[in-house]
């Protein structure tokens, strides 16, 4: 299968800053992976090449067959679909369901098409009853929603999340989880810039690492969470899942909560009853 | 001593009638850290807000009960969205880290003893001479605790001061936290960060729809409620929901004190 995403050698400096050097990686259809690394290690800048608001200063970035370097944005915004980091600030529409259509109309879709993904996209956030809401009457943390389901209206072959669950509680958190899981298993591609690992563990399966703009890891999540020794040194700690599931000893090191709980059940329910 | 005291504080936003907080009463006193915990929209930013006298006074509203802050320092806030507390003033982050000091009138050499040492605090040597615009998410919410530290408050809100963080810069944070309580700030401190807060929260307050549904020490995330509100420790939660009896265990290592005893 092609890739819905792939970096040939990319590079990217602001100034004399080097943000990204010499970066390839490759991203198959319904892939899940978690770009990981330090604050300034070149993630977001990462995003930006791949939305196409930044050009690579040397190597490509292809997404599908396309080389970002001929699109524009809006252009390559039907192929990757892009939350960024503070995008409760960038909700513009009256209402949070014009919002949302801003994106499949722009495409040149049909109305009914339009509203009929823009109605999956608040289903999947469960924001269905904030449709007619003006978006900034909503508190910040389900605005953040409410431009993430402006992505997955955009039906995307990828989509790139920058720091999605940040300002949310459990709850909206696991809402993002059950979304974005459910797009990876349609065939969606998933980039998820995060420092939250917590939710990295219950939504992504591999991970990324950069160090100062180089690509340093490339391998499964949960194998790296299971590394306490080599997560300190890229800025990392492992998430408290994972940290259990090494201090308890527990079968298969199980990275999610769910997992661990049944895990935990099985090997605690089998000691107390031989 | 610096004292926080709220009673029975109940604070509307402008042209809602509904309270954002509703009868709160709490205080805080130096040394102490206090942890704000709830769902989205339970008032824990509108409490910081309060606390640091930006509402009413600076976002309008209307506010019933007591205020009373007491302190040899200022109060300083550190908001979620580090980008809006930025001066604009300054072109660089030493010069952005004085501007508070600065404004206060202090004498340059004070300035630059301040300025030095909380740069040293939030590990931001490195990044002195960097404009403050072209700094990373996470860089910046540092810049902007070290200069909310260089006014030498007595009270120190945060909210959500993390948000932006990687997770060692974050742990370093927590441990910064617990160092300016052992000098004798008071901190609160609103977080989704649930599972830092063994390590870090002298108590926990609860709020539920702008109530303080419930307070007590940071054991109280492991408590069958808060686990079942979603506002549990992790390995709280997975305990429980691995049908293991309570109480359960708060953090990794009570887990794996409990798990060797079995």
């Amino acid at each position: 299968m092609s890739a819905a995403l792939r970096l040939d050698g990319v590079s990217f400096s602001y100034g004399p800053v080097v943000a990204l050097a010499d970066v390839s990686l490759e991203l198959a259809p319904g892939e899940r992976l978690a770009l990981l690394g330090r604050n300034g290690a070149g993630k977001s800048t990462l995003v930006r090449l791949v939305t196409g608001l930044a050009r690579p200063a040397a190597g490509t970035v292809w997404v599908g067959d396309w080389d970002t370097r001929g699109r524009p944005p809006d252009q390559l915004a039907r192929r990757v679909g892009s939350v960024f980091q503070h995008a409760d600030q960038q909700l513009f529409a009256r209402t949070l369901e014009d919002d949302v259509a801003f994106g499949p109309r722009a495409l040149g879709l049909a109305p009914a098409d339009v509203a009929q993904r823009v109605a999956r996209a608040l289903a999947a956030l469960e924001l269905a009853t904030h449709a007619r809401e003006h978006p900034y009457d909503l508190p910040p943390a389900l605005r953040k929603l409410a431009a993430l389901a402006g992505a997955l209206a955009l039906e995307p072959a990828v989509l790139v999340l920058d720091e999605p669950t940040a300002g949310l509680d459990r709850v909206l958190r696991a809402r993002v989880a059950r979304a974005l899981l459910e797009r990876a298993s349609g065939g969606a591609a998933l980039l998820v810039v995060t420092h939250d690992l917590t939710f990295a563990a219950e939504v992504l399966d591999r991970a990324v690492v950069l160090d100062r703009g180089r690509l340093v890891c490339d391998e499964s999540l949960a194998s790296l969470l299971g590394a306490a020794a080599r997560l300190a040194p890229l800025g990392l700690v492992p998430p408290p899942v994972a940290a259990l599931s090494t201090a308890l000893d527990l079968p298969g090191r199980p990275i999610r909560a769910a997992e661990a709980a049944r895990v935990l059940a099985r090997v605690a329910g089998g000691r107390a009853e031989p | 001593m610096t004292r926080l005291a709220f009673e029975h504080v109940t604070f509307r936003y402008p042209a809602t009638e509904a309270p954002a907080l509703e009868d709160v009463s709490l205080e805080v006193m130096g040394g102490e850290v206090v942890a704000l915990v709830g769902s989205v929209g339970a008032g824990a930013s509108t409490l910081l807000l309060v606390a640091g006298d930006l509402a009413p006074r600076v976002v309008g509203g209307r506010i019933e009960g007591h205020v009373t802050f007491e302190g040899p320092g200022p109060r300083g806030i550190v908001l979620p969205t580090p980008w809006t507390q930025l001066s604009g003033m300054a072109f660089t982050v030493w010069d952005e880290v004085a501007f508070g000091p600065a404004n206060l009138g202090l004498p340059r050499d004070e300035i630059v003893r301040r300025v030095d040492h909380a740069v040293a605090r939030l590990g931001l040597e490195d990044l002195g001479s960097r404009d403050p615009t072209t700094l990373s998410g996470g860089e910046l919410q540092r810049v902007i605790v070290a200069g909310i530290l260089a006014m030498r408050p007595t009270l120190l809100l945060l909210d959500e001061p993390t948000a932006e963080l990687d997770p060692v810069g974050a742990r370093s944070l927590w441990e910064l936290v617990r160092t300016l309580a052992s000098e004798g700030t008071a901190i609160i401190v609103a977080t989704s960060e649930l599972d830092a807060l063994p390590a870090v929260a002298d108590r926990v307050v609860w709020l539920e729809r702008g109530r303080v549904a419930a307070t007590g020490p940071a054991a109280l995330l492991a408590s069958d409620v808060l686990v079942v509100a979603n506002l549990g420790t992790t390995v709280a939660a997975v305990w429980r929901a691995a049908g293991l009896p309570s109480p359960y265990p708060l953090t990794v290592a009570q887990a794996a004190q409990r798990w060797e005893r079995r």
